[in-house]
């Protein structure tokens, strides 16, 4: 079972639950999608046993074969190749390796060289736990090569967690995509609501089965739960804000070491969304 | 020769745009027929890359010399590969006014970029 934790708006919760559900299991994969800004690491101590680097394709033109066409140029939508008087431009940060300018050069100018986007990292934590996270280089403008290749490495683990970056757009997409379940972690408050309801659409939109949890669930207002009232939408748990739970998090330790009330907490989210069968 | 100028609408007698690859409109003078056409600048809606693209459609247009409020690293780049030169106008003139400007030799050539580049 593949389970994705989204939010849309940022500072939600979602490592926080990720690193403490996995932390509560007894075995299982997790991997940290938000390759832009990755901190599921800073909680889960483990041994790092493996890291490899995920490249990405750019266009190279070979200038004698190239007659100026301007076909290449025409069909890229981010103008990543621009063909110009005595050579072709080829923007390297906004290539998005469709491989289309190559398809449609007649003489067959164009072929690819790597380039490292970044890297995912394979952490051992425990011995049936597995934690993998991805990290963009700085100046690469799209971590979704990353999340493929994280996706890629952990596609047939039997319980995976994917930490999903904020947002709707296409890293979350990519990270979501073959998740049998989702669980947005929102927030009570009217920015909240806001963003989760486009996290509403983009799942709906996607045919994904979705269930919340409201996390800071003291903090905001009532909103949030008229709307999934009136939308039908599960709520599988409320999470109430702590300051003494901002003080573990911040020295890096799992609330469920330190919290029989998160503890808890996890334990009803894995029963309901996972079933008795990895109850720990 | 062609002299583009980034505007905001569609006459000479409009505002200069603040932005070269983003601009509502081109406008192309033709030095050799003293006309002025204008011409819908549709780099503006590109997701990214619009400052190579804005300066393939004026690369099209057999334009020699541009002149820009702004000038990102890319449009640069792709400006030199296209052998169109660009100068710098100051905000807030019409089009014929910078372009009395260039004539004046009021205005200086960009040789390196003045800002980095958007998403």
């Amino acid at each position: 079972m593949k389970i994705a934790i989204l939010s849309g708006k940022g500072g939600t919760g979602k490592t926080t639950l990720s690193v403490n559900l996995f932390s509560f299991l007894n075995k299982g994969t997790l991997i940290d999608t938000d390759v832009e800004e990755p901190n599921g690491h800073l909680f889960l101590k483990g041994e790092l046993i493996k890291e490899e680097s995920v490249l990405k394709k750019y266009p190279h033109v070979n200038d004698d074969l190239c007659t100026y066409c301007g076909k290449c140029g025409d069909f890229c939508n981010f103008n990543a190749i621009i063909p110009a008087k005595k050579k072709v431009l080829v923007f390297q940060d906004l290539y998005h390796d469709c491989g289309g300018c190559s398809l449609v050069c007649p003489t067959n100018a164009i072929t690819y060289q790597d380039k490292e986007v970044g890297k995912i990292y394979y952490t051992q934590v425990s011995k049936n736990k597995l934690f993998l996270y991805g990290n963009l280089t700085v100046g690469e403008v799209s971590g979704v090569k990353i999340i493929e290749a994280l996706k890629e490495k952990t596609e047939n683990e039997e319980l995976l967690i994917i930490d999903s970056p904020p947002g709707t757009s296409c890293s979350t997409v990519s990270a979501i995509d073959g998740a049998d379940y989702c669980i947005i972690c929102a927030e009570a408050t009217p920015f909240g609501l806001s963003d989760m309801k486009m996290v509403v659409e983009l799942l709906r939109a996607e045919n994904q089965n979705f269930g919340v949890v409201v996390n800071k669930s003291n903090l905001g207002n009532d909103e949030i739960y008229h709307y999934l009232e009136e939308e039908h939408i599960e709520l599988l748990e409320k999470i109430k804000f702590d300051r003494e739970f901002a003080r573990i998090m911040a020295q890096g330790e799992l609330l469920i070491n330190h919290s029989e009330y998160f503890k808890e907490k996890m334990a009803n989210i894995a029963r309901k969304v996972l079933g008795e069968s990895y109850d720990q | 020769m062609k002299i583009a100028i980034s505007s905001k609408e569609n006459n000479e007698l409009s505002m200069v745009s603040d932005r070269f690859a983003r601009s509502e409109y081109f406008i192309i003078y033709d030095h050799d027929t003293l006309s002025f056409t204008a011409v819908e600048n549709t780099a503006k809606k590109a997701g990214s890359g619009a400052g190579g693209k804005a300066v393939k459609i004026l690369g099209d247009l057999n334009v020699d010399i541009v002149l820009v409020p702004e000038l990102g690293p890319k449009a640069l780049e792709a400006l030199q590969a296209f052998e169109i030169e660009s100068y710098q106008y100051p905000k807030e003139k019409t089009v014929k006014e910078v372009l009395y400007l260039y004539f004046e030799k009021k205005l200086p050539k960009l040789e390196v970029s003045t800002s980095t580049g958007r998403h």
